[in-house]
C-alpha cells in the first residue's frame, strides 16, 4: 500500500500523464501480442485500491482522449463514485450509434480481480488502437462500457479491513445477521493486527486434527481410530456479544448478485436478496446506465472463483426462453472460451453451478436482450497445470505452490495468542490475498486470456451491413427499390426473448429520396413471398436481422431522385447507403 | 377466539364513531386529501404525525400519517394502505376514514389507552397519479402513474389514448355493427355487451372497445395512453413480467419503493391491511399443502391460514358483506408481497360490492346487469351512459356507438354511502388493534439452589390473539422475531442458560419456558420483546 501511494506522490509530483515514466525505445523489444512502449505504463501483476482503479483511469481517458472517455454513474453506498470508461473511436461516429458492450468486475467484494482484467481491457484496446489491425477494426465499429469495480465500498473494505479470503462477499450496508435485533455487532477481530483474518487452532491430546507430514502448516483429519493433536476454532475472533457464536454479525450481509429485477426472490427463498430488486445503489446506477445504452448487445461480467465461463440461466424455469438461435450463439462464443482458457470450463449457470434468483446475468439477457457470460476467475488448475482428482490433492496444491513458487508469501505461519475466551491458541493460515485471486506473476497472463475471449464475443455483436441498394424502374413514374441489410456476425439483432415480449423496439430501414406508396418485407425474393407494411411504409420495422443473415426489404417509390437507404437498429447500429 | 369483553370494548368504538359528522363525506382529491391530513397532524401533534414518502412523477406526495403515544416505532402497529388500485377511491376515503375517527376520539380514555400500546400507520393513497383522474376533465379508470412508459413495447410511448369521442368528459365503451364482432346485446339487459357464446349457437354482432380512435393505425385501441405503472402490478411476488402497466421491473417506482422501503424499516408492523381488489377478509384464504410447500411458497402456511380464519371472522362481525366473493390476489400485487415477501399477516378487501340484485334475493348471473338493477332499484343517477351513435374515423360507414356503464360506479360507491362503510372499518380496525400480539413475562420464579446459586425460570407469554410472527415471518430475515435478553452485573456469574436467546415461534395466547442458572445476588435485568410484539423488562432479585 505504501509502495502504491509512493508512486502516486511521484507522479503528482512529476506532472506526467505517464503512471511510470515511459522508457527509451532503444531499450525495449517487443514481446509479440503486447504494446512495446505504451503511454500509459502500468503493472500487472498487483491490486489496486479503489484510488489506484480512479487513477489508472483518469490517466488512461488523460493519455487517450479520443479514445477513453471517464464518467461517474453513481454513487456507492458509502458515497464512492462507480467509474466507467467509454472505450471506442470516438471521432468516427457517436457511441451510442455503435454495437455496445459491457464489461464489468467485483460486484462481489472479495472477488477484485476483475477490475485489473476489466482496466487491462480498456488499456490494451487503447494502447493498441493504430497498431493492431484487429484492435483498431473493432474500436471503430463497436463501444466498451467498463465498469472496472460496481461494488467500491466492499473492495475498499477487503482490502483495508481484516478479512477471509471470502469476506466480505457483500457490500457494506451494516445488517442483523443473526436476527438478534443488533447491527454488525459481532464481526472478525484480527487478533493479531496482521490485516488477514486466519484461522485459530488449540492444541489437544483429544483433537481432530493433525500436522501433515509433507508440511506442517497443513492441518489435516486425524486418523480412524487416534486422537489429533489440534482443534480447528474457526476464523479469527471473540464472542462480542456473548451470545455464544463467533463472527456472526459482520459487514454486509447480503449478496449483490441476488438483487437483480429478473425471476427474483426474497432471502428466504434465495440467500442474500436484500429488499426489493435494485435495492442497491450500485447495482440501481448500473442498471440505469444499460436502460439507456440500448445499444449494448453483449456483455461480460467478472468473479472468481474456479475457472468457469457461465451463461445463464440462473434457474431452470427459465431455460425453455433461450430459443435455440441463442444457444447456438452462447456455445459459439463459450466453446471458443474454452480453449482461449486453460483450465477455465464453459457452463450452465443453473445446470453446472448452482441455482441464482435474481442474478445479473439473468437480468441481462431476460430483461434486456443482451448475450451474457461470467467469467469466475483463476482456478486451482493454474498451480501447475494439472486438473486435481479428489480434495486431499486440490488441498495440498496451494501449500506447496505458496512454499515453492511463492517463497511462502501466502501463509501467516501459526503463532502463540492468549485468547479471553479460548485461552491458549495460535493464529495462522493463508492470508486474503491467497485462494481466490491470481499471485501477481499469474494476473496478466489470466487477464490477457479473459480480455481474448470478451472481445471474440465483443465482435460477435451484431454488424450490420447494406449489401444492396437497387432501384428498377417500373414505368409509369413507379420505381421499385430493394434493399438488402446483411448481419455479419454471430449476435442477432433481437435475442429470442427480445423477440418474445418487445423488449426493444424493431430495426427501422428507411427510404429516403422518394414518396414511398408500399413499403414490405420480402420473405422470399425469388417467389415475390412479400409481408406489406400499411402503416408508415417508409419506414420498414424489421423484428430481427438473424446473426450470419440477411433481410430484405422492397418500396414502391413514386418520384424523387437519389435514393438513400438507412438503417437504424438499436444494438446494431446506424448506416445509410445511397442507390448507385 | 373473541372474549365477549373484548367484542364490547369495540363495539364501544364503533358506537362512537357513529355520529353524522362524517355524513355529507364524499370522494376527495390530492389537495382535499392533503389539508384533511394536515389539518389532523396539526390538531393533535402529540399523538399525531404527517410526513411524505415521496413525490410521485405527477409531484404528489405520498402521505403517511403515524398515529401513537411515546416512541411508536417501538409498540405493535397495523400498516393501513389505500389507493392500491389507482380507480379505487373507496379504500383511500376508509383510510382517511379511519384516521379521522381515531383523531374524534382520543379525548376518550379507552382510545387513548389504545394508542399507549398500539401504533398506526396510515397511508391513505399510494396511486396518487392515477386516482387523479376521477377528478380530472377526462375521467377514466386509471391505474398508472405518471411516469412515461410504453404500455404496448413497440418503441412508442403514449401514442394512442383514449378519445372522448361523445364529449361527456368519460371514457366508457364503443361498439361496432360488424359482422366480424364476437358480441352481442345481454338478453337480459340490452345496454350491456356480452361475448357471443359459441356453444350456445350465438353469433356476435358488434365489435367492442373502449372509447377511443386508433391513433397509431396499429389496428388496437387505445393501448398506450398517458398513465405509467401500475402500482398493484409492482411488486415482488408473481411477478407479472413484461405485462402491461407492470413495468421494466418489480418495484421500479417511486410509489412502491416508497412504501417498500417505509414497511422495511417499521420493524413494529405485525399486519397489512390494504383496501383494494384483493379479499381475504370475507373470504379467508384457504390451506393448501402444496401451495404451501417446495421452495417459492405459493399459499398461506397452515397456521397463518388459521389466523387469517380468527381475523374473517372478525371482519364479518363488522362489515356488511353482501355480494361479496374471495379474490386471493393478482400477479405483482401489493397484498400478496405483504405477505409472501414480507412476512406480515397482510389483509385485503374492496370494502364494498355491490348488493345482490336478482329477484331471488341472489345476484344476477352478470355482474354488470346485477348492478344495472341495483342502482336502477336505489335510485342512482349517472350510472349509464346511453349508446348514442358518432362518426368513428376507424369505421368510415359503419354504426358505431358510444356507451355504457360509467367509469369507477360499480368499485366506488355512492357517496352517501362512504360513511357508514368507513364507520364498519374503523370498528374492525380497532378490533384488529385489540387482537395485536402482546408480550409479557409471566411465572417468574427464583430458586436458591445453595450457596447463592439460583434457578430462575420464567414463561414468555404472549396474551394476545395474533401470534409474534407469521409463520411464514419466522423465516423472514426481515420479520423481528422476539429477543430474550439476561442482563448481569459485574457480581454475578451465569452458569447455564443464554442472555440473548430469540423466540422463533410464539403463537397468540401461549407461552415458552426459559430458565437460567445464575451465581451471585443483587438484581439482574430481563428483557424480552421485539418491535412488533412489544416489549416487557423485568427486574429479579436474587
Amino acid at each position: 500500500m505504501i509502495f502504491i501511494s509512493v508512486i502516486f506522490a511521484l507522479l503528482l509530483l512529476s506532472g506526467t500523464n505517464n503512471f511510470l515514466p515511459a522508457q527509451s525505445v532503444d531499450m525495449l523489444f517487443k514481446a509479440a501480442g503486447t504494446p512495446v512502449n505504451p503511454k500509459v505504463q502500468i503493472s500487472w501483476n498487483r491490486y489496486y485500491t479503489n484510488d489506484g482503479l480512479y487513477e489508472i483511469s483518469r490517466q488512461l481517458a488523460a493519455a487517450h482522449p479520443d479514445l477513453i472517455k471517464l464518467e461517474s454513474i453513481g454513487k456507492s453506498y458509502e458515497g464512492r463514485e462507480i467509474w466507467l470508461l467509454t472505450v471506442t473511436n470516438h471521432s468516427n461516429k457517436p457511441h451510442m450509434d455503435k454495437p455496445g458492450f459491457w464489461i464489468d468486475g467485483n460486484i462481489h467484494a472479495n472477488e477484485i480481480q476483475g477490475s485489473e482484467i476489466a482496466l487491462y481491457t480498456a488499456w490494451y484496446l487503447a494502447e493498441n488502437y493504430g497498431d493492431n489491425a484487429f484492435v483498431t477494426q473493432l474500436m471503430d465499429e463497436k463501444v466498451f462500457y467498463i465498469a472496472p469495480t460496481i461494488n467500491p465500498d466492499g473492495r475498499e473494505n477487503y482490502m483495508f479491513e481484516p478479512n477471509t479470503v471470502s469476506t466480505p462477499r457483500s457490500g457494506t450496508i451494516p445488517l442483523d445477521d443473526d436476527g438478534d435485533g443488533e447491527v454488525a455487532e459481532d464481526g472478525f477481530d484480527d487478533l493479531n493486527g496482521d490485516g488477514h483474518i486466519t484461522q485459530m487452532r488449540r492444541r489437544n491430546p483429544m483433537g481432530q486434527f493433525v500436522e501433515c507430514p509433507e508440511d506442517p502448516r497443513r492441518l489435516i483429519p486425524a486418523r480412524p481410530g487416534e486422537f489429533g493433536d489440534f482443534d480447528l476454532l474457526g476464523f479469527e475472533g471473540i464472542d462480542r456479544d456473548g451470545d455464544g457464536r463467533i463472527n456472526e454479525d459482520g459487514v454486509g450481509r447480503y449478496d449483490p448478485n441476488r438483487d437483480w429485477g429478473w425471476n427474483w426472490q426474497p432471502d428466504h427463498i434465495q440467500r442474500g436478496a436484500y429488499h426489493y430488486p435494485f435495492a442497491l445503489p450500485e447495482n440501481r446506477a448500473v442498471r440505469d446506465f444499460v436502460m439507456a445504452h440500448p445499444n449494448i448487445a453483449g456483455a461480460q461480467t467478472y468473479h472468481n472463483t474456479g475457472g468457469m465461463i457461465l451463461r445463464g440461466p440462473g434457474t431452470r424455469e427459465d431455460a425453455g426462453l433461450y430459443t435455440r438461435e441463442d444457444i447456438r450463439v452462447y456455445d459459439a462464443i463459450g466453446e471458443l472460451g474454452d480453449r482461449l482458457l486453460p483450465g477455465y470450463r464453459y457452463m450452465i449457470l443453473y445446470e453446472d453451478l448452482y441455482t441464482v434468483y435474481g442474478g445479473q446475468i439473468d437480468w441481462f439477457h431476460f430483461s434486456r436482450g443482451i448475450y451474457t457470460y461470467t467469467n469466475e476467475l483463476f482456478t486451482n488448475y493454474m498451480y501447475f497445470y494439472e486438473q486435481y482428482q479428489n480434495r486431499e490433492e486440490s488441498q495440498k496444491a496451494p501449500y506447496f505452490f505458496d512454499k515453492y513458487l511463492l517463497f511462502e508469501d501466502a501463509f501467516v505461519p501459526w503463532e502463540p495468542f492468549d485468547h479471553p475466551q479460548f485461552g491458549e491458541i495460535e493464529i495462522g493460515g493463508f492470508k486474503k490475498n491467497f485462494g481466490r485471486i491470481h499471485p501477481g506473476f499469474m494476473l496478466e497472463t489470466d487477464a490477457h486470456r479473459n480480455m481474448a475471449f470478451t472481445l471474440y464475443h465483443a465482435y460477435h455483436t451484431p454488424q450490420l451491413e447494406i449489401t444492396e441498394v437497387s432501384v428498377t424502374d417500373l414505368g409509369g413514374g413507379l420505381r421499385e427499390v430493394i434493399a438488402v441489410v446483411a448481419n455479419t456476425r454471430l449476435t442477432p439483432t433481437h435475442a429470442g426473448i427480445d423477440l418474445r415480449h418487445n423488449i426493444e423496439r424493431p430495426n427501422y430501414i428507411s427510404l429516403e429520396g422518394g414518396e414511398v406508396l408500399a413499403g414490405m418485407l420480402v420473405h422470399n425474393r425469388d417467389l415475390n413471398v412479400v409481408e406489406e407494411q400499411k402503416v408508415n411504409p417508409s419506414t420498414v420495422e424489421v423484428r430481427n436481422i438473424p446473426g450470419m443473415g440477411y433481410v430484405t426489404v422492397k418500396w414502391i417509390v413514386e418520384g424523387g431522385r437519389q435514393i438513400t437507404v438507412h438503417v437504424d437498429s438499436p444494438k446494431g447500429g446506424k448506416l445509410s447507403r445511397q442507390a448507385r | 377466539m373473541m372474549t365477549k369483553r373484548l367484542l364490547a370494548f369495540c363495539m364501544v368504538f364503533v358506537c362512537l364513531a357513529v355520529t353524522n359528522v362524517f355524513a355529507g363525506a364524499s370522494y376527495r382529491d390530492h389537495q382535499q386529501l392533503t389539508q384533511k391530513l394536515r389539518g389532523l397532524a396539526d390538531k393533535h401533534p402529540d399523538l399525531i404525525s404527517l410526513q411524505t414518502l415521496g413525490k410521485t412523477v405527477g409531484g404528489k406526495d405520498i402521505w403517511l400519517l403515524s398515529i401513537g403515544a411515546g416512541d411508536i416505532t417501538k409498540k405493535p402497529a397495523i400498516a393501513m394502505v389505500g389507493g392500491v388500485s389507482g380507480d379505487h377511491l373507496l379504500g383511500t376515503e376508509i383510510a382517511l376514514g379511519f384516521a379521522e375517527r381515531l383523531a374524534l376520539g382520543v379525548g376518550q380514555q379507552d382510545v387513548r389507552a389504545l394508542l399507549d400500546s398500539v401504533t398506526f400507520y396510515i397511508v391513505p393513497d399510494v396511486s396518487p397519479d392515477a386516482r387523479a383522474q376521477f377528478f380530472a376533465p377526462l375521467r377514466y379508470e386509471r391505474f398508472g402513474n405518471a411516469n412515461p412508459s410504453d404500455l404496448d413495447r413497440d418503441g412508442r410511448i403514449g401514442e394512442d389514448p383514449y378519445d372522448d369521442l361523445n364529449g361527456d368528459g368519460l371514457i366508457t365503451l364503443m361498439r361496432i355493427k360488424d359482422p366480424t364482432g364476437k358480441w352481442i346485446k345481454h338478453p337480459d339487459d340490452e345496454r350491456v355487451m356480452v361475448k357471443a357464446n359459441m356453444e350456445k349457437g350465438e353469433r356476435g354482432q358488434y365489435l367492442v372497445f373502449s372509447e377511443g380512435v386508433d391513433n397509431d393505425k396499429d389496428g388496437q385501441f387505445n393501448e398506450d395512453g398517458e398513465e405509467g405503472i401500475f402500482f398493484n402490478k409492482n411488486f415482488t411476488f408473481d411477478y407479472p413480467v413484461f405485462d402491461r402497466g407492470a413495468g421494466e421491473h418489480p418495484v421500479s417506482e417511486i410509489e412502491t419503493r416508497a412504501i417498500a422501503d417505509f414497511l422495511f424499516g417499521a420493524k413494529n408492523v405485525f399486519a397489512v391491511v390494504s383496501f383494494g381488489p384483493a379479499n381475504n377478509l370475507t373470504h379467508p384464504l384457504s390451506f393448501s399443502e402444496r401451495n404451501a410447500s417446495g421452495r417459492i411458497i405459493t399459499g398461506w402456511l397452515e397456521h397463518d391460514a388459521t389466523i387469517n380464519r380468527m381475523v374473517s371472522h372478525t371482519y364479518h362481525m363488522h362489515v356488511q358483506s353482501k355480494g361479496s366473493s374471495a379474490v386471493s390476489g393478482s400477479p405483482g400485487d401489493f397484498f400478496q408481497w405483504a405477505y409472501f415477501h414480507y412476512g406480515r399477516f397482510s389483509f385485503s378487501t374492496p370494502g364494498w360490492w355491490v348488493p345482490p340484485a336478482g329477484d331471488d334475493g341472489k345476484p344476477a348471473e352478470n355482474a354488470e346487469v346485477n348492478f344495472l338493477r341495483w342502482a336502477e332499484k336505489e335510485n342512482i343517477p349517472d350510472v349509464f351512459v346511453p349508446w348514442t351513435r358518432v362518426d368513428h374515423p376507424d369505421f368510415p360507414g359503419q354504426e358505431a356507438e358510444v356507451g355504457g356503464i360509467a367509469p369507477f360506479v360499480m368499485k366506488n360507491p355512492p357517496e352517501q354511502i362512504i360513511a357508514g362503510i368507513a364507520d364498519n372499518h374503523y370498528g374492525f380496525l380497532m378490533h384488529l388493534a385489540a387482537m395485536r400480539p402482546r408480550l409479557d413475562i409471566v411465572n417468574v420464579k427464583t430458586e436458591q439452589l445453595g450457596r447463592n446459586l439460583f434457578r430462575i425460570s420464567v414463561d414468555i407469554a404472549n396474551t394476545g390473539a395474533m401470534p409474534a410472527t407469521s409463520q411464514l415471518g419466522q423465516r423472514v430475515r426481515w420479520v423481528q422475531k422476539p429477543v430474550v435478553r439476561l442482563e448481569l452485573d459485574r457480581r454475578q456469574e451465569l452458569i447455564s442458560g443464554r442472555t440473548i436467546d430469540i423466540i422463533q415461534e410464539l403463537q397468540g395466547h401461549s407461552s415458552t419456558e426459559r430458565s437460567w442458572l445464575v451465581r451471585g445476588g443483587g438484581t439482574v435485568t430481563l428483557r424480552a420483546g421485539s418491535e412488533s410484539a412489544g416489549f416487557k423488562q423485568i427486574e429479579i432479585k436474587l
